[in-house]
């Protein structure tokens, strides 16, 4: 069975024909650009022509296996997936055989679907497969690069994880875009945990100010099982990654946490749910935001207890800072509980650069500018703490601007 | 090396200063006691150059118009206030911020960078002085220190700062008398012809370990008494009472010079 031929993808299409827009009344995409939404141009992925050396400069310097996807199309040279570790499979969604696909390209998840996930189902051909099977010492790296094109400004590619029993992994996935055309990258990754895996997920999103990101992250959870996905949505004029986290088996654990960094009038959408069905799971939510300029931050953090999850143990924390009049931030903590014996905690903050810091620092001698730098750095590189890669870290901290301390 | 004239603050319509006059010489240690609400702390901010003062009068330090000056500024000229309170910085590593203070200063003084191993060479030196764990290079500045570790490590970043003038705001509040002894130890050992102090203290107990060589007594935002360290001795027996509610007569106190 090909992919053009499972039939949820025929279904999307179908639907593409008919497709509506989200709107500024969908509270999950209220702060979106919805003019530019409008002049995104899909369709089944296209090898652009040459792509420039220079875009290799951008991707970091991660050992190990890693796969690069160009406009939904794997580029085998960029990619390098010989000498794969003992458990995993890393190929090209287009290529994988049925026999690992089958049940796997067409899960339907309990959550909304919304155009662009819609449009990424029916376009969604290309993209990566990884399989896990056993405890991964090597980081996998999956880098989607978007180049805009005239005929088709907007890429879509999908990126699918199966952590099979047990397993441990760390994934990262960096999406960047070439040129300075408008256009999109649309990216969805499905993870799926079976029974006490672990997997450690990355996104570093920095795509250029003249295009969107619009990235979606389902993930269903088995019993025991560990999720630690940590976001750094640094580029795109409109920049949003949504989680839909499912915690269907006992005692599952997810730990969301995420930075977001805002210049100019970037846009940057966090939109978290996570779904707890099953007794005595655990979630953290943990987000960050600073905010320059005219830049606007969201941050729409969901916690849905269902029925019969008894235990559940939550909590959520977004803190934002504001350098700017100009700079904006929406938060809004949601939870809806239906079960007994839970514990939910929630706060936001909203703040400035605090003076007293501030003195503190300059009555050293460190000029205004730099210790203002310097507590900015200090508040956002609190989110990298337990990033182990060196290679993540230094490539966060050069994009921020400064050096690793 | 330090002078202030007549120096009045005032925070919008409250005055809290009101005329103070000043002159310490090089290497000379200066107490500055006086009840709540004197204007002590007020006038280490004002010398350090704290925003949202009004200021009148004069300060130099060595001829230089500290009131001109940003803090930075006033850092790079010399000047080194303990803070009563040190603020907690996370996120901020605390070896990270001393080398960009050491070098900042150094910069602005037009002297050479210290390179990373020659700073923790020294920076590990004046841990020792004031006794504190050489973990404490690495965790963020005073996040979640205790009251006696943050004072150390105010005494240790006037160790690597080396200051021509420190203004220590009550260094001596929250310690208990194990970590007083520490950070005088350390205060004392940074004595020097060439580095002056001002040493705030509510109490004469800190005066106990580091022996000032004058005393001032401030009240209501005026110096009205100076003397050598006997006259904290007197304080400590009579405090600020004779000082307080009746117009001073200038009367000199036992001890006191006029």
């Amino acid at each position: 069975m090909s992919v053009a031929t499972v039939p949820s993808r025929g279904a999307a299409l179908e639907r593409v024909e008919s497709l509506v827009l989200p709107t500024r009344r969908d509270e999950a995409w209220r702060y979106a650009p919805h003019k530019a939404l409008a002049q995104l141009t899909f369709g089944p992925a296209a090898t652009p022509g040459v792509v420039p050396a220079d875009v290799d400069l951008q991707i970091p310097d991660i050992d190990g296996p890693r796969l690069v996807v160009i406009n939904g199309v794997v580029d085998p040279v960029r990619s390098r997936l010989d000498s794969l570790p003992a458990g995993v499979q890393l190929v090209s969604l287009a290529d994988a055989p049925s026999e690992i696909t089958v049940g796997v390209l067409e899960r339907e998840y309990d959550a909304a679907d919304d155009a662009f996930s819609i449009i990424n189902r029916a376009y969604g051909d290309g993209g990566a497969l990884l399989r896990v099977d056993g405890q991964l010492a090597e980081t996998i790296h999956i880098v989607d690069i978007a180049v805009p094109d005239v005929s088709q400004n907007a890429s879509v590619s999908r990126v699918i994880i199966e952590m099979a029993a047990g397993s441990s992994a760390t994934v990262v996935e960096t999406r960047i875009g070439h040129g300075d055309a408008f256009g999109a990258s649309n990216v969805r990754t499905e993870i799926s945990l079976a029974a006490d895996a672990s997997l450690e997920h990355i996104i570093l999103q920095d795509l250029p100010t003249t295009q969107i990101h619009l990235g979606r992250v389902d993930v269903t959870q088995e019993a025991g099982s560990t999720l630690r996905a940590r976001l750094f949505n640094l580029g795109s004029d409109y920049g949003r990654v949504a989680y839909y986290v499912h915690l269907d088996g006992e005692g599952a654990h997810a730990d969301l946490s995420g930075l977001y960094f805002g210049f100019g009038t970037q846009t940057l959408d966090q939109q978290i749910t996570v779904v707890h069905s099953a007794k005595n799971c655990t979630s953290r939510q943990s987000y960050r935001g600073v905010l320059d300029d005219s830049s606007t931050g969201i941050w729409n953090g969901g916690v849905d207890v269902r029925p019969g999850a008894d235990g559940t143990d939550s909590e959520q924390s977004n803190d934002n800072l504001l350098l700017s009049r100009k700079a904006e931030v929406n938060t809004m903590p949601r939870l809806e509980i239906l079960a007994d014996e839970v514990s939910c905690q929630h706060g936001a903050t909203v703040g400035q650069l605090d003076d007293a810091a501030l003195y503190y620092l300059r009555s050293r001698g460190i000029p205004k500018e730099e210790a203002s730098r310097l507590l900015i750095n200090g508040f956002a590189d609190q989110m990298m703490d337990d990033l182990e890669s060196d290679a993540i870290r230094s490539w966060i901290t050069e994009r921020l601007g400064h050096d690793d301390a | 090396m330090l002078h202030v004239e007549n120096l009045t603050v005032s925070i919008g319509d409250t005055p809290i200063l009101k005329g103070l006059n000043l002159e310490i010489g090089a290497g000379e240690v200066h107490a500055i006691m006086g009840p709540n609400g004197s204007g002590k702390s007020t006038l280490a901010h004002a010398l350090a150059g704290r925003d949202g003062y009004e200021i009148g009068g004069t300060v130099t330090l060595d001829g230089a118009d500290l009131l001109e000056m940003v803090p930075e500024d006033r850092a790079a000229a010399g000047v080194f206030m303990g803070f009563q309170y040190p603020v907690e910085i996370p996120g901020v590593n605390n070896m990270y911020f001393l080398r960009t203070a050491l070098n900042s200063v150094r910069r602005a003084r037009g002297e050479e960078q210290i390179g990373a191993s020659d700073f923790l060479k020294g920076a590990q030196e004046a841990m020792d002085l004031v006794e504190m764990n050489h973990d404490f290079l690495y965790r963020s500045v005073n996040a979640g220190f205790s009251g006696g570790e943050k004072k150390r490590n105010e005494i240790l970043q006037m160790a690597v700062m080396q200051p021509k003038l420190a203004v220590l705001d009550e260094t001596d509040s929250g310690l208990d008398i194990d970590a007083l002894r520490v950070v005088a130890a350390g205060v004392n050992s940074l004595r020097g012809p060439d580095r002056s102090m001002i040493v705030i203290t509510h109490y004469q107990r800190l005066l106990d370990y580091i022996k000032p060589d004058f005393v001032h007594v401030l009240v209501d935002g005026k110096i009205v008494e100076s003397g050598d360290h006997t006259l904290a001795l007197h304080l400590e027996d009579h405090g600020y009472a004779s000082f307080l509610n009746h117009d001073h007569d200038g009367a000199p106190l036992t001890g006191a010079t006029t």
